[in-house]
């Protein structure tokens, strides 16, 4: 239905911008009047009142329909005699009931399930009805204002680029309303969390191990669960797995990301820089699941292989095998963006250094790379918060046990880890179990929040220098 | 007259297909200060960035032809460019001090060349360098500020107490004042009439007017060629080439 109403409103509203072109023109001719615009906006302005207003009803309507419907049903409902204890049954049954309309209900029908079914039907019948015609009176309505308009020869520019101005805001607004969407449900989740763990026996703890957190009834936790629930949600042993690992990881993709950098920037000819600047990104394009089971499969043995070869136990799974594999991941982040920190640094400044004599790389280690270091010491924190982010890696090739642990060839684990196999399979939504998984989303958040706010103010003030 | 401190023969330069400069022949004395005049893109940049290899540092620039400093051929593959530029050093026409301390700008150069073991011995060619460049008053006690915080004349000042710094014989400069307000050019002119008691100095200018205050020898280019050299005097009052005289006259360019 509501397809069928997109298309007929995009066809008449595209009809109407021949209408208005063609009409503003002879409007003009016949009254011999210059137009306050060029007749295409004319045209314009009809599509965008035609369309836009009776969209956003459209779209604020079947977001709607479906809440108001069910809080109307579950109402009869209820008047009827159904007996629902608590949100959830109520939501059940009125799933039953939907159920039945689209007719792919198997179970027993009584009386009261019936009648609602019925009610529903005939509140489904009358809201598309009322839907499509409010609908066509909206049309209706805009295009008669908007024909008046260009009748009277408005200024059909000004404003279509008022309403074009709109619809950008409107789409930006979208895209922040999101995150804080985002923010929020996480937000709330880890309050729900912190409201049965205390938030310093969170942060503080040494020990993680979720899988012991068993409550009977997670709305009422005795203070002997509570004692034996504490210990199973410490949050060092991830923060400390996921550092340990983003710093191999860093270890290997600062130095080389840096030097292929310098070299990108400083050496390479631009035959080379062609080629070879586009395979270093494809690096960054690989899928993060392929690395992780090169990091599983072949690196991880490897290691373990040597491991023995030299008399040292090596877990399979170890932080060095992840940590190494994705410092390799981030190789191509660390060189592109420090190529191109690199590049800004005006020639003038190395012109300055090759005149009192300085050879190449005295100039590029004494004067480029100085010049250029806030900028990368921001690309190696976009870096960082990259690694501390990644996922897939971490989950096939650094275990999942929480050791706190410096020596790389144990397996360690990481905050996104965590969050993964807390969250795979099936969970009750209402356990401390679960709602640690937001916890750790949230923490993970702010800190990768916080790297990045770093990171671009160092890059902004290392641009405010130069441009 | 003084004696011959620069000499090119037959100098061609071709940045890629382009040829930039068709045989230069000028010679540049000792302790004195040479112009070069002519419009935009005559190749009066250059010719002088010849003098001390700037242009290997563009990989299309090709030189060839002869420049010889004290009667040693310079334009030769195996000659150390570093210690080329040791003897020759260069102002840009756009001040560029290094993000670093002003102390730190001026011990640059003395570092590389390995002089200056001491921090004394450091601290000395600072401030010898800092005075010559006719900055020391105005910067001595904040020495560790970045050189970047200077105003455009005392920047373009510190980058000529750089250029002094290792010692050079030759100072190349490439409209040095160009971007500098009438103040800040005076005192860079005053400088240049004070540093040519001890080094030779070729610079590029754009300003006639410098040209006659500044230099003792005028060279005039267009279009890649030399058109007429000669004192200075002479140049601007009474030139033997027609185009010169236009030039001079403003007549274009």
């Amino acid at each position: 239905m509501n397809f069928v109403l997109i298309f007929l409103i995009t066809i008449f509203s595209l009809s109407l911008f021949f209408y208005g072109r063609s009409k503003t023109k002879s409007i003009s001719i016949e009254k011999n009047i210059k137009l306050n615009a060029l007749p295409k906006f004319y045209g314009y302005y009809l599509v965008l009142w035609c369309s836009i207003p009776s969209l956003v009803f459209l779209l604020i309507w079947t977001l709607f329909e479906p809440v108001i419907i069910k809080s109307i049903i579950i109402e009869t409902a209820a008047n009827q005699g159904a007996i629902f204890n608590d949100k959830n049954e109520a939501n059940l049954i009125y799933e039953k009931i939907k159920a039945i309309y689209a007719g792919t209900y198997f179970g027993d029908i009584d009386t009261i399930l019936k009648e609602s079914a019925l009610s529903y039907a005939k509140f489904i019948n009358l809201f598309t009805n009322s839907k499509i015609v409010l609908i066509f009176a909206i049309v209706i309505a805009s295009v008669i204002y908007s024909l008046k308009k260009i009748k009277n020869n408005n200024k059909a520019r000004d404003d279509v680029e008022v309403i074009l101005k709109g619809l950008l805001f409107a789409s930006s607004l979208i895209a922040i309303l999101t995150t804080l969407g985002i923010i929020f449900s996480l937000l709330f989740e880890s309050i729900k969390f912190f409201s049965v763990i205390n938030i310093f026996d969170y942060l503080f703890g040494t020990n993680w191990s979720p899988q012991r957190a068993f409550v009977s009834d997670a709305s009422a936790i005795t203070a002997a669960e509570y004692d034996e629930l504490k210990d199973a949600f410490g949050f060092i042993p991830l923060i400390a797995g996921t550092s340990f690992i983003a710093f191999i990881a860093m270890l290997v993709a600062v130095p080389i990301g840096l030097f292929s950098g310098i070299y990108m920037a400083e050496y390479a000819s631009v035959k080379i820089r062609r080629i070879s600047k586009p395979i270093i990104e494809i690096l960054a394009g690989i899928p993060t699941v392929v690395y992780g089971f090169f990091a599983a499969l072949t690196v991880g043995p490897f290691f373990r292989q040597i491991g023995e070869n030299l008399g040292l136990t090596v877990s399979s799974e170890s932080a060095l095998a992840a940590g190494l594999i994705m410092g390799i991941m981030i190789i191509p982040y660390v060189s592109s963006l420090s190529d191109d920190v690199i590049n800004s640094v005006p020639q003038s400044l190395r012109d300055g250094s090759y005149a009192v004599g300085a050879t190449k790389s005295e100039t590029i280690k004494k004067v480029v790379i100085p010049a250029a270091l806030p900028g990368i010491i921001g690309s190696v924190l976009l870096a960082v918060s990259r690694a501390i982010g990644e996922t897939m890696i971490v989950v096939m090739a650094a275990g999942l046990a929480a050791n706190l642990t410096i020596n790389p060839l144990e397996s360690t684990t990481t905050i996104t880890t965590q969050i993964v196999m807390i969250l795979v399979g099936d969970q009750e939504f209402d356990s401390p179990k679960t709602q640690s998984a937001f916890a750790l989303g949230l923490t993970l958040f702010i800190a990768t929040l916080v790297l990045n706010y770093i990171a671009q103010r160092a890059v902004k003030k290392y641009r405010e220098k130069y441009d | 007259m003084n004696e011959i401190k620069i000499k090119s023969k037959n100098l061609n330069v071709y940045y890629g297909e382009k040829q930039a400069l068709f045989d230069v022949n000028l010679d540049l004395n000792e302790k004195e200060v040479t112009a070069l005049i002519g419009p935009s893109g005559c190749g009066k940049s250059t010719f002088i960035r010849c003098i001390n290899r700037m242009n290997d540092v563009i990989d299309i620039c090709k030189v060839s032809g002869n420049i010889e400093i004290d009667g040693v051929e310079i334009n030769d593959k195996n000659l150390d460019v570093v210690s080329l530029r040791e003897r020759v050093g260069m102002v840009f026409q756009k001040p560029n001090p290094f993000p670093k301390s002003i102390y730190d700008n001026i011990s640059y150069g003395p570092k590389i060349h390995g002089k200056g073991e001491t921090k004394s011995e450091l601290d000395e060619i600072v401030e010898n360098s800092l005075k010559k460049a006719a900055l020391w008053e105005e910067v001595k006690d904040r020495l560790d500020e970045p050189g970047t915080g200077l105003s455009g004349g005392q920047q373009q000042r510190l980058c000529i107490a750089r250029a002094i710094s290792v010692n050079p014989e030759v100072i190349l400069m490439d409209e040095p004042c160009s971007a500098l307000d009438p103040i800040a050019t005076a005192k860079i002119e005053e400088l240049i009439d004070e540093l040519k008691k001890t080094y030779t100095i070729v610079i590029v200018t754009h300003s006639m007017a410098q040209a006659v205050r500044v230099s003792q020898k005028t060279g005039f280019f267009h279009l890649g060629k030399l058109i007429e050299v000669g004192k200075t005097e002479k140049i601007f009052k009474n030139p033997d080439n027609k185009m010169t005289q236009d030039y001079i006259t403003g007549r274009f360019g």
